[in-house]
């Protein structure tokens, strides 16, 4: 992880900025997955099909 | 007799040599171990980030757009177009099977009355738009759903994010047939969650753009997701709710059905 940070590229500051871009993406994408799992096995709103 | 100094020498050597083929197995044990250790962290936290997300982000995402939805709701009912129709009750014969489709309803200038019945008129309200919340369901005995709970037009994953919503191809509450609501029993509000304490005779309360209509629970059943039979169209005026079952799975639906008990159509209906 810490290895991954530092081969981003460009000055830390745009490293960080890089960083944050992909931890929002990664935890959208994940909030996502949670969503689909939770709407197809956890509770459907009981609709009938 | 003391050990030779040659002898404590060799005894040495042969323990740095031992010691320096275990390193190699020891640093792999430890390896194997620590990405077992961290797998199991990242997934108890993915875990424990499922949980937190549909049981507490879901119902505060909800619980949030309730307050809008009532407004939404409060809107419609100001704003809906409600007109007298023509209402022909099924003959008695169909009544007898139960799924006739609860009379016909058709509008005031081209009803036709089937010949010998007994032609009645009830309100009926302008067909909301899908998402849009047109309806508040009340039920005095659970908790949560004294106070009321939106209920939005459509059942797409969307339309229940908000936690209950109106089946589009049946008839809207407080309209003879069968009118279908189905809600979330664990996630986004969670708004069905405790409707298994109903029992016969307890109160379900609709308020719609007509005025409140009254239901009384009839019969709670449990069935698979596939059973679309509960939907299908009854004589009178029924209210069905649907929900997952058993509570945290998809696997079955729990179904409540209630009558009309009372509200603007009562007496057409049932007269």
């Amino acid at each position: 992880m810490k290895q991954w940070f530092l081969d981003l590229p460009g000055p830390m500051a745009a490293k960080i900025v890089i960083a944050v871009l992909v931890a929002l993406v990664a935890l959208v994408a994940l909030f996502f997955v949670y969503d689909w799992i939770g709407s197809n096995l956890l509770d459907t709103g009981g609709t009938i099909e | 007799m003391a050990p030779s100094v040659r002898s404590l020498i060799m005894d040495d050597a042969a323990t740095t040599k031992a010691e320096v083929s275990a390193a190699p197995s020891r640093g792999v044990a430890a390896r194997v171990i620590r990405i077992i250790g961290w797998t199991s962290i990242i997934a108890g936290l993915l875990i424990l980030g499922f949980v937190v997300q549909q049981l507490f982000v879901t119902t505060w995402f909800a619980e949030q757009h309730q307050e809008e939805l009532a407004e939404e709701a409060t809107t419609h009912f100001a704003e809906a177009e409600i007109s007298e129709v023509a209402y022909t009750p099924p003959p008695p014969n169909e009544a007898a099977d139960n799924v006739s489709g609860g009379g016909t309803v058709s509008s005031s200038t081209g009803g036709q009355a089937l010949e010998g019945a007994d032609p009645r008129t009830i309100l009926v309200e302008s067909e909301p738009d899908r998402g849009v919340a047109f309806a508040v369901i009340r039920i005095p005995k659970i908790e949560a759903l004294e106070d009321g709970w939106a209920v939005v037009e459509g059942v797409g994953v969307r339309d229940l994010k908000n936690g209950a919503g109106h089946m589009p191809d049946t008839p809207l509450p407080g309209s003879p047939g069968n009118a279908v609501i189905s809600g979330h029993r664990t996630t986004y509000g969670a708004p069905f969650h405790d409707v298994d304490v109903l029992g016969s005779g307890d109160i379900i309360e609709v308020d719609t753009a007509l005025g409140t209509h009254t239901y009384k629970v009839r019969e709670l059943k449990i069935v698979k997701p596939t059973d679309v039979w509960v939907t299908e169209p009854r004589d009178g005026a029924w209210l069905t709710l649907t929900t997952c079952h058993p509570k945290f799975s998809s696997r079955q639906r729990l179904i409540v059905f209630a009558e009309l008990v009372d509200g603007p159509n009562y007496e057409s209906i049932y007269a």
